[in-house]
């Protein structure tokens, strides 16, 4: 791992740290009902101020808090068509099993390639460590299987032509 | 080590209260019901279930002379709870509210109690021997958002809360024929019921947990930005004092005296805050042991980082480019602290033992005994 990466992900994991401060938090428009305030936004003082850690302009991590939720949306580098394809349809394949990992988010926030959304509720079912680890553990994981993706399909393209060129030796 | 008793009750508790003889305690694990547990022969037993809300209990009050529960609930009712033989007889408190109740205290006289509320408002409730009931008095349209946190008072009169839009305010609860006239005293002489006797703009973010020290000259609240605020002289022009700290946000505070204060939130291990002869308050320390562990581990990943270079970068290249793995924290508690209750004994003013309830599902009770640099303050 390059270390501008560990870096970013130094940066985003403390940043995580302050942010997840969270508790439950009844709705303040809607009779009984308990949201995530962080995707209602109908009472402006119960959000925060949104932080966007960049490492560069194809990569970044929006993290935006409230008072009983965080979500935090990330944008993973895409160098080529074929990364974007790969990255694409990773994602996508994740994000339609979200009910699996508990605190994905179904539809990435616009602009983004994949979001978490965390409640009060995971906050006192697991640990916070332990949720930060993932998500940062997450994002360590996402880069390695892109690039193992693109070998796999670059390996697996030199392989076919060879084949295919056989035939005219 | 000062805390002398830890309970694993249950698997998150939201709020918890001691019976006045402290031989009993209630809580909320979470869910709609409170539970009552007793100590006898060293071990906790459960008692009562109290099962009457239908949405998470969010405010317990358990009132020291005459023996009462009251429950503060996100379903929007509140109840007071009486012992009647061996069984608690709920009483229904309309609090006339129309969202979720946040927040619930007695006021020191015990004939009065505060809800605080997401409605925006504040109910201040009492009973009415006629009708057999507990009527609610709301004040209306000075809060800008949900109410988190209310206090009481010596003086039974004057009424603290602290709300999501940042500050803290200061109410008189004067209500005829529950209140005398001769226990107005102080600034709050001439006012009627719900009138606002200070606002304090302090807190840029939410203020939570507010309280009065035991004779009501100061007041504490702290907000979410990491800071801890305190108030001399409540009444015209009052003196503040801002404190800030470099962990995260606390939840709830207490004063151990008129002194010193434990704040508690999100930390897991409650702070220790003390005033100087001067009156000038700042952070003294944490309460309980904190491993020192992760400051090591970062001089060890530097040396062996060290050593991965004058060895060439490949050898040592796996183990030192990993990102530190978070840990968790060496405290009692593992999960955010968000209730402090103090453990009276009668007939003295200072706290030394008080009892805190977090969202690991633990009750720790704490004691200030043998704490050498902290008994100066108490």
């Amino acid at each position: 791992m390059a270390n501008t990466l560990r870096l970013y992900l130094t940066c985003i994991r403390n940043t995580l740290e302050a942010a997840m401060c969270l508790q439950n938090f009844p709705c303040q428009e809607v009779e009984r009902h308990n949201k995530p305030e962080v995707e209602l936004k109908t009472s402006p003082e119960l959000l925060l101020n949104p932080v966007l850690i960049c490492r560069n302009e194809a990569e970044k991590c929006l993290i935006e808090t409230s008072i009983n939720s965080l979500r935090i949306s990330l944008k993973v580098k895409q160098a080529d068509e074929l990364e974007n394809i790969l990255t694409k349809k990773f994602l996508r394949f994740l994000s339609m099993r979200a009910e699996a990992f508990q605190v994905l988010r179904r539809k990435p926030v616009q602009g983004y390639d994949i979001s978490f959304l965390i409640t009060n509720y995971h906050y006192e079912d697991m640990q916070k460590h332990k949720l930060i680890d993932f998500i940062v553990q997450f994002m360590e994981d996402i880069e390695k299987e892109i690039s193992e993706l693109k070998m796999s399909v670059n390996t697996r393209g030199r392989l076919v032509a060879t084949e295919f060129l056989k035939q005219f030796i | 080590m000062a805390a002398i008793a830890v309970h694993q009750f249950a698997q998150c508790i939201t709020c918890h209260a001691w019976s006045p003889d402290q031989s009993m305690v209630a809580f909320c694990p979470n869910n709609n019901e409170v539970h009552i547990y007793r100590l006898s022969q060293d071990k906790w037993e459960k008692v009562h279930v109290l099962q009457k809300h239908d949405q998470i209990v969010s405010g317990i009050d358990w009132s020291a002379r005459s023996n009462r529960i009251v429950t503060a609930s996100h379903d929007r009712n509140s109840y007071v709870w009486n012992l009647e033989g061996s069984e608690w007889v709920p009483t229904l408190v309309i609090l006339r509210l129309n969202r979720a109740a946040l927040c619930v205290q007695w006021s020191p006289k015990e004939n009065k109690f505060a809800v605080g509320s997401g409605a925006k408002t504040v109910c201040i409730c009492y009973y009415e021997q006629e009708n057999n009931w507990w009527v609610s008095k709301l004040i209306r349209k000075r809060h800008d958002s949900s109410v988190t946190g209310v206090a009481w008072h010596p003086n039974n009169i004057l009424l603290a809360t602290t709300s999501t839009d940042g500050k803290c305010r200061v109410f008189s609860t004067f209500i005829k024929g529950v209140d005398t006239k001769d226990s107005r005293t102080g600034p709050s002489s001439d006012s009627k019921f719900g009138e606002q006797i200070l606002q304090l703009d302090l807190s840029l973010s939410w203020a939570f947990g507010v309280k009065w020290s035991p004779s009501g000259n100061t007041l504490a609240y702290v907000g979410h930005n990491s800071m801890i605020y305190f108030v001399d002289d409540v009444g015209p022009s009052p003196l503040a004092q801002n404190v800030a700290f470099r962990d995260l946000p606390l939840r709830d505070v207490l004063f151990v005296s008129e002194r010193m204060i434990v704040g508690v939130g999100f930390d897991c291990s409650p702070m220790v805050f003390a005033a100087d002869e001067r009156g000038i308050w700042s952070f003294v320390r944490f309460l309980g042991e904190r491993k020192m562990a992760s400051s090591g581990s970062k001089y060890g990943s530097q040396f062996s980082e060290a050593f991965g270079k004058l060895y060439g970068q490949s050898k040592h290249g796996v183990s030192t480019d990993a990102v530190e793995p978070s840990r968790s924290r060496g405290g009692v508690h593992e999960n955010c602290i968000n209730c402090i209750v103090p453990l009276r004994q009668p007939g003295i003013s200072t706290v030394m033992r008080f009892s805190t309830s977090g969202l690991d599902g633990k009750v720790v009770v704490w004691d200030l005994e043998n704490q050498a640099d902290l008994s100066d303050y108490l």
